[in-house]
């Protein structure tokens, strides 16, 4: 359905997108993750034709976009990652005001400001005006306002920054009967991790404007099927022990976390005994210890070197 | 380009303070700065500080004191001093042999006035003391004076309408440069809604949106001409009728009402063009603003500002051809010819501050 060809994106001298290859089918959930910096509102900027590639396409059913955005911009639908509302009206006079610029017929468009309303939970704050929401509702209004044309796409730039939990788990759950209920093509980017998990169908991940790795959950956890991770915690902190830890053979990577060492070794290679040996030498007692079922986040932090929120 | 429109007026609606409080200050720096002609007499305390005063004070008291507005008093120089400085007296007069000296805090347009008055009246009695050299000026001003009784050419002027030519009245030119100068202040804060679109993201959705850019910017330009004209008019209309000014043709003036606000949004527009966020606009707008009609002349009366170079810089914005066509039409009855080529400026101002403008706009990233 919606599909980018090499597209990049240079702004002077840097590049901030390089050669991203993305698709999305009719009906799917797509997640773009990727640290800030890493260029997914750029692209996501070029996709929705608010900004001219350097070079590169993007096509929506096998047609370029980039000389005549109208197509795209009629089935599109793009929640920005700012508020992009007049705070000095209504809910209902900004979802008014957006359903005219659309075109929405006057007929329907009373109807469908109430279904919007009620499929993001604010059919009974409607009358007060957005300066008076918190940062959760306003962002509620936000995806409300995009979803007033129908769009058979919906483009969605890490909708969920800096609210709460009720907020999040209420946009969350939108966007999942938007997918699943109406169908719409959903592509959703985030540096949540869990938030991406758990809606979409496949990923891309981004970092440094390029996308490092895609596919479903299952072939991006793949990845990581050539090693354990290990968890341990000690009874008290030692550079020397983890020097050692990092010397013992088949370990591919030490890292310090909140919790304690988190190993990462060669998959099948027993290390518990020389891990036990190293930390009696150093008479240090091992607290716990837990193997870990990789997640993407441990994906994003092999393929990065860093955490998602780095 | 209707919703955008009916997007700020909703948003002023419930806020229309700002349009409100700038229509009371035209109103009220009208009324304060601009009732020079109903003052009735003004009293100038004249002193002088040579020794053999108390004659000089008299001889130029006595000269100074044929105008119908201003009255000249003798006084102590402390106290005429103290009176300047507590703002009972706008100015005081030194005088000397053949010269004086105003003493002023202000730059009230009556000082201009006095100015103007006592220069005359130097000026006048320079001339006779050369045309007289030795014999007393008393005496050849009487012999011009029995002469001027009977004047061998006797000048006769009349206006273009045949009736007398009206005084200048500096309180009208004073109404038209405030309601004016303020209304910019209106038209620019408006316009900068077209920035504060373009931060909040609000721009973004309107361009995924099938509305066309024309339409978005007409819808806001639009917007910010008619609460800019409508300002302008509200005031003009309280001071012809309620206030009891007459502005003769009010058609005539409101027409150019429009054609100075339509170009106001241009200039308002290339300030956009320059700045990057509403913040950065509310600090240099009201920081070019109050220069405008200093540099056009507008608060002094015409023909104070002599430079060609402030000439030149007064003429870039519609501010001064505002001004000049609607005296024009209050004070000479000018017809619609009269006024063609003030709005000829202003459209030209218009055109193309709106063009740099939109052009700037869009340049940005």
């Amino acid at each position: 359905m919606l599909e980018t060809v090499k597209l990049s994106k240079t702004f002077k001298e840097k590049k901030a997108v390089e050669e991203i290859e993305l698709y999305l089918h009719a009906g799917e959930s797509v997640g773009l993750l990727g640290p800030n910096g890493a260029g997914k509102s750029t692209t996501i900027s070029m996709i929705s034709s608010l900004m001219k590639p350097t070079s590169g396409d993007v096509k929506l059913d096998g047609k370029s976009i980039i000389k005549n955005p109208s197509e795209i911009r009629k089935v599109l639908g793009v929640v920005p990652q700012e508020i992009a509302l007049y705070e000095e009206l209504s809910a209902y006079e900004n979802l008014k005001f957006f359903g005219k610029i659309y075109h929405v017929a006057k007929e329907v468009l009373e109807n469908r400001i109430q279904e919007v309303l009620e499929m993001v939970g604010l059919k009974d704050r409607q009358k007060e005006l957005v300066k008076t929401f918190s940062g959760g509702m306003k962002r509620r209004v936000n995806i409300a306002a995009a979803l007033l044309h129908k769009p058979k796409i919906l483009i969605l730039d890490e909708p969920t920054v800096g609210i709460d939990p009720q907020s999040r788990n209420h946009i969350l759950e939108t966007v999942r009967k938007l997918n699943e209920m109406h169908g719409t093509t959903i592509l959703y980017t985030s540096h949540y991790m869990k938030e991406v998990e758990q809606l979409c169908n496949r990923v891309y991940i981004m970092d440094h404007g390029r996308v490092v790795a895609s596919g479903t959950k299952t072939e991006l956890l793949s990845i990581l099927s050539t090693e354990d991770t290990i968890q341990i915690q000690l009874s008290k902190k030692s550079d020397s022990l983890l020097n050692t830890i990092k010397a013992i053979e088949h370990v591919r990577r030490v890292d310090e976390t909140t919790q304690g060492i988190r190993i990462i070794s060669k998959k099948g290679s027993n290390i518990l005994s020389d891990l036990v040996h190293a930390a009696e030498k150093e008479g240090i007692q091992i607290i716990h210890f837990q193997m870990e079922v990789p997640s993407l986040e441990d994906v994003f932090l092999h393929l990065t070197g860093k955490t998602l929120r780095d | 380009m209707n919703p955008v429109f009916m997007a700020q007026w909703m948003k002023d609606k419930r806020k229309p303070y700002l349009v409100l409080l700038f229509i009371g200050l035209s109103i009220i720096a009208t009324l304060i700065f601009g009732n020079v002609d109903s003052m009735g007499r003004t009293t100038v305390p004249v002193f002088s500080s040579e020794t053999g005063d108390v004659k000089v004070e008299e001889k130029w008291v006595q000269l100074l004191n044929n105008h119908d507005s201003f009255e000249f008093v003798v006084m102590d120089e402390e106290k005429a001093r103290e009176q300047v400085k507590e703002g009972k007296s706008d100015v005081a007069l030194r005088v000397m042999e053949n010269d004086y000296r105003l003493v002023t805090a202000s730059e009230m347009p009556i000082v201009h006035l006095i100015e103007q008055h006592v220069l005359q009246v130097f000026t006048e009695e320079a001339h006779l003391a050369a045309v007289a050299g030795d014999i007393d000026t008393i005496d050849l001003r009487n012999e011009v004076e029995e002469y001027m009784d009977s004047p061998p050419i006797k000048v006769q002027t009349q206006s273009l309408n045949g009736g007398d030519i009206s005084n200048y009245d500096m309180g009208m030119q004073l109404l038209f440069a405030f309601t004016l100068f303020v209304a910019m202040f209106t038209i620019g804060f408006k316009v900068n809604g077209i920035t504060a679109d373009k931060v909040s993201g609000v721009w973004n959705r309107l361009i995924l949106s099938p509305v066309s850019k024309t339409k978005m910017y007409v819808g806001h330009l639009l917007y910010s001409f008619c609460v800019g004209f409508i300002q302008i008019s509200l005031v003009f209309l309280i001071f012809n009728y309620i206030i009891g000014y007459d502005l003769g043709n009010l058609a005539m003036i409101l027409t150019i009402a429009a054609f100075f606000a339509l170009s106001m949004v241009s200039v308002a527009m290339l300030i956009t063009g320059v700045v990057k966020t509403p913040e950065q606009f509310y600090m240099v707008y009201p920081s070019i603003i109050p220069i405008i009609p200093v540099v056009s002349g507008v608060y002094m009366l015409p023909g104070t500002i002599t430079s060609p170079i402030l000439q030149f810089i007064g003429d870039i914005f519609p501010l001064s051809h505002g001004v000049e066509a609607m005296i024009d039409v209050a004070l000479f009855n000018a017809g619609w010819n009269d006024i063609l080529l003030p709005i000829a400026f202003m459209m030209l101002i218009g055109v193309l501050a709106m063009g740099i403008g939109i052009n700037m706009v869009e340049r940005r990233k």
